[in-house]
């Protein structure tokens, strides 16, 4: 029997001007002695469902489902039936606000109150038992004679959870206990809820937007996205391998998680309107495919205790090497293994980055799966297809690869139109008119001018980070699901390496293509690596999520390359 | 906190100064003087006509032929010695014939304040509790109708019905005439009888206020994040309504009090006058009609001087109530 289960629970807010979905139809249980937590960004409707839970949400709510505690029908409870619940079974540490406790009463005096009246002890024996709260949530008794104000937010936050213990409540909800507080006493009330858990065994529901706190202390993660739960699972799966795309970009961009990388929030905004049928991450997700506008999907077992709410049953691959390998023959006779037995898979809308040294293969591995080069055996799979055979390469929405050297991939002789109207026209695509728009366009995402004057330059004419970005914008024109880029920024300077960076990082989060990065520079490649592929000798030696490559590289090899990375490095691992 | 109670004291004397000042000179801008003959007045009080002779006579003994500003000092060092004239109409000091009918109007003034705060509040709150029901909607028409009811109009239909027509309390005055009371208690019900309507025509004029005040205020209240907490911790309607609603929602309704003390000593001279009641507005009134510049002066310095007070008063309960006021 769990303690609290919740089914396909939904709670409408009915304004005068629309309807806010605020919980859409969710379903969860806990049970006893377990901390579920639950994350999404804020307006997923995550106080929404506390409230639902405690039965507090307000007046111009229409609420639908059901919520159990212990198999009691609580949902419907009038407000009297449900004080019973309240605070003696379920209590709530409110998200933190000046407004939460009433500023005209003394702290100790609003815990104390309800066990005055639950728990039918005397006032001097609440007040003792005040006391010891305030301990246990390390605070001075001093200040239970207080008024709200004179506390301070962390302060504040101590005697709300000492007011939710008051009762020693079965289930305990949290809903953000520590947003508004510092590192430190994030931490201390973090241990301090740990060892809550441990001591009494609380049940608790703790939410929150920050998924570093909430996975330090909670066993199982619910992800919830507008209103919905996209994804459950164990928390170190979640943290490990997102397999929702919501999840993995919540992830992605959590600085804690990953500490190396640029923060990149998830583009796009939740679609609004009562009349939406689809997926409602549908308007950010990358993966999209025609049934995503038209029905919203629901929340499937996918094993190990995972549950994922999408069409494509979460991130979907987008393409995957087998068995690759390739030969050079040396002039005197002898091969060289340049890739050697390579299998890799790219993620939609992942940026891949492959590092090595110089001579490792990674060019070669760049040329094969842009079907550049033929490898001697194995195969490139694009979504599902062979690349030889589909020639993804010449397509809109393809596989498109910009070079190391901007010099050789756009001709000396070419004008900046023709350079990178050349794909279109070789593969016939638009009209003439059409291809100059085109042009145009692909020119203002790599932020260059689209003047006539412009236009008409020579390649031969640019500096070497424009014409990269000519290059750029040669292979965006194509609109590419996947880019490969080749040690592009290693012809530049640091600076202007440091912004065609930034704009190629910026123009994949923006439009959601995934990105097959290739360095042999580790500093610049964690800057916007999802994954890392270490190669060496023509062999991908090590791959993994770029942060746990960094911070514990388990191969001799990436050991070297990680301890080699010359610059003011300060952190010890 | 030194620093704060000299700028305190310097504000409450030069606030008293501006005060005094007009006490003075208002009167004396007015048409005619005390012994000029007035033209009739419509109460019908015996109109003494003087002579020329007799009037310069009189001007000269009250002191009021010399310049104004020389009057005005006479009267600022007679006031610093406690003396606050006297009054030309009553032929005695000022301070006595206050004293004779303050406590009149204290009685109904503070009666007033004390029933329509209690049954606005409870009234406001009961409104409250019931909100977008009937019993809100019809108790809120009905009070804004009756606001708009002028109390001097209010007064006169209490008095018509439950005096003149029911005969249930005295038409006049604030005592019966020549009583002999058997014991304390058998005149303090006299009293009450007497104070009884312009209590409650006082009440009810400051009642939608409050009522309006506390009900609104309380509906804000129990919109914000602490009431949800109490509601949370399982206390029951009522706790949440009177300890942690209710609690808030009070603070402006006491700051309301306060203002309510100046804008009832307005009412409080119309009510008198319909009612006949010896208090100080009546006595206001007369002296107005008679010019007796003295007893004007005396009376409308207790006036300010109490709402002064008053004011100070609802600001230490206020500090009292809300520990975020720092006093
Ligand atoms: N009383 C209300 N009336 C109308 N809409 C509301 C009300 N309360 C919340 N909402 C809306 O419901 C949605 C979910 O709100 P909720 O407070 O549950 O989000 P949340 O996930 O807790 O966000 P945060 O992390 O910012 O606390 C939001 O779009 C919010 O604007
Ligand atoms: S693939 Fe479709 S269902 Fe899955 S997250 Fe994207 S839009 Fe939603
Ligand atoms: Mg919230």
């Amino acid at each position: 029997m769990s303690l609290l289960k919740i089914n396909y629970l939904k709670c409408h807010y009915l304004t005068d001007i629309n309807t806010v979905r605020a919980v859409d139809g969710i379903s969860f249980e806990i049970e006893e002695g377990e901390i579920l937590g639950i994350v999404g960004e804020s307006g997923s409707g995550k106080t929404t469902v506390a409230l639902g839970i405690m039965g507090l949400l307000p007046e111009n709510t229409a609420i639908s489902g059901e919520i159990l505690y212990r198999d009691e029908v609580i949902s419907s409870l009038p407000e009297s039936g449900m004080d019973r619940f309240r605070w003696k079974d379920i209590a709530i540490v409110f998200q933190n606000g000046l407004d939460v406790m009433n500023p005209v009463m003394k702290v100790g005096v609003q815990v104390t109150e309800p066990m005055i009246k639950h728990l039918d002890i005397s006032p001097e024996n609440a007040r003792s038992k005040c006391a010891d709260l305030f301990r246990t949530v390390g605070l001075d008794p001093k200040w239970m004679d207080s008024y709200p104000h004179q506390l301070s937010g962390g302060m504040r936050q101590r005697v709300l959870l000492a007011m939710a213990l008051s009762c020693d409540p079965k289930l305990l909800i949290l809903d953000e206990v520590t947003s508004a507080l510092d590192a430190f006493t994030r931490k201390e009330i973090r241990d301090l809820l740990v060892d809550l858990q441990k001591k009494n065994g609380y049940t608790m529901l703790m939410i929150s937007h920050d998924i570093t706190f909430v996975s330090s202390v909670a066993s199982r993660i619910a992800v919830m996205y507008s209103g919905r739960v996209v994804e459950t699972g164990p928390v170190r799966d979640i943290l490990v391998s997102p397999r929702h795309p919501y999840t993995r970009g919540l992830v992605h961009s959590t600085p804690d998680i990953f500490v190396y990388k640029d923060l990149w929030g998830i583009p796009g905004d939740v679609p609004a309107g009562d009349e939406f049928k689809g997926c409602s991450f549908s308007p950010r997700c990358t993966q999209k495919i025609d049934i995503c506008n038209k029905a919203s999907p629901v929340l499937m077992p996918v094993g190990g205790g995972r549950e994922i709410a999408c069409h494509r049953g979460g991130i979907a691959g987008l393409l995957e090497a087998k068995n690759l390998s390739f030969r050079y023959l040396l002039p005197n006779g002898e091969y060289l293994k340049a890739v050697d037995n390579v299998n890799l898979e790219v993620m939609e809308g992942e940026v891949l980055a492959v590092v090595g040294q110089t001579g490792s293969g990674k060019s070669t591995l760049a040329h094969i799966l842009a079907n550049v080069i033929r490898p001697e055996c194995g195969e490139v799979l694009f979504m599902d297809g062979n690349v030889s055979g589909g020639n993804y390469g010449n397509r809109v929405n393809g596989v498109q690869i910009v070079f190391q050297d901007p010099f050789s991939s756009t001709s000396n002789r070419f004008t900046v139109l023709d350079a990178i109207k050349e794909p279109l026209y070789i593969n016939k695509i638009g009209s003439n008119g059409d291809r100059l728009q085109m042009v145009k366009n692909a020119l203002e995402l790599v932020r260059l001018p689209t003047t006539d004057n412009f236009l008409g330059k020579y390649c031969g004419e640019l500096s070497g980070g424009q014409r990269q970005r000519v290059a750029l914008a040669r292979a965006m024109v194509m609109e590419p699901k996947l880019l490969i880029a080749d040690e592009i920024t290693s012809a530049l300077d640091v600076s202007t390496s440091a912004n065609v960076l930034r704009l190629l990082k910026g123009l994949q989060n923006r439009r959601g293509f995934s990105m097959i990065y290739i360095s042999h520079d580790l500093s610049l490649t964690l800057k916007i690596a999802d994954r890392i592929a270490v190669m060496n000798s023509g062999k991908i030696v090590e791959m993994g999520n770029s942060h746990d490559v960094m911070l514990s590289p388990s191969d001799e090899y990436t050991k070297r390359l990680v301890g080699s990375r010359i610059g003011l490095c300060c952190h010890n691992h | 906190m030194v620093k704060d109670r000299n700028s305190f004291i310097f504000r409450f004397l030069s606030t008293l100064f501006v005060i005094l000042a007009i006490n003075f000179f208002l009167p004396r801008m007015m048409p005619g003087d005390p012994f000029s003959t007035t033209s009739a007045d419509e109460v019908g009080e015996e109109i003494i006509v003087m002579t020329e002779e007799q009037r310069l006579y009189y001007m000269n003994y009250y002191g009021l032929d010399r310049p104004l500003y020389e009057q005005f000092l006479v009267y600022m060092k007679n006031l610093i010695t406690g003396d606050l004239g006297r009054s030309i109409y009553y032929k005695m000091p000022v301070s006595d014939v206050i004293m004779l009918h303050l406590p009149w109007t204290m009685l109904i003034v503070v009666g007033a304040i004390v029933i329509s705060t209690i049954s606005g509040v409870v009234l406001g709150t009961l409104s409250a509790m019931n909100r977008k029901k009937g019993s809100d909607r019809i108790m809120m028409t009905g009070m804004i109708a009756f606001a708009e009811i002028p109390s001097f109009l209010l007064g006169l239909i209490l008095l018509l019905i439950f005096s003149a027509y029911l005969r249930l309390f005295p038409l006049a005055g604030a005592i019966t005439p020549f009583a002999n009371y058997n014991g304390p208690a058998e005149q303090a019900w006299d009293i009450l009888c007497h104070a009884f309507l312009p209590v409650v025509t006082l009440s009810l004029s400051q009642l939608t206020g409050v009522y309006l005040l506390t009900r609104n205020t309380l509906i804000t209240v129990t919109t914000k994040d602490y009431i949800r907490t109490a509601r949370a911790k399982g206390l029951g309607e009522k706790t949440v309504w009177i300890r942690h609603a209710l609690r808030n929602a009070l603070l402006p309704v006491v700051t309301r009090t306060g203002f309510m003390i100046g804008i009832m000593m307005g009412g409080v001279v119309l009510v008198e006058s319909v009612f006949s009641y010896p208090g100080i507005g009546m006595t206001l009134r007369s002296a107005v009609v008679g010019r007796d510049y003295p007893l004007i002066q005396g009376i409308l310095l207790i006036i300010a001087v109490s709402i002064l007070i008053c004011n100070l008063l609802v600001d230490k309960i206020y500090g009292k109530l809300d520990p975020r006021v720092v006093i």
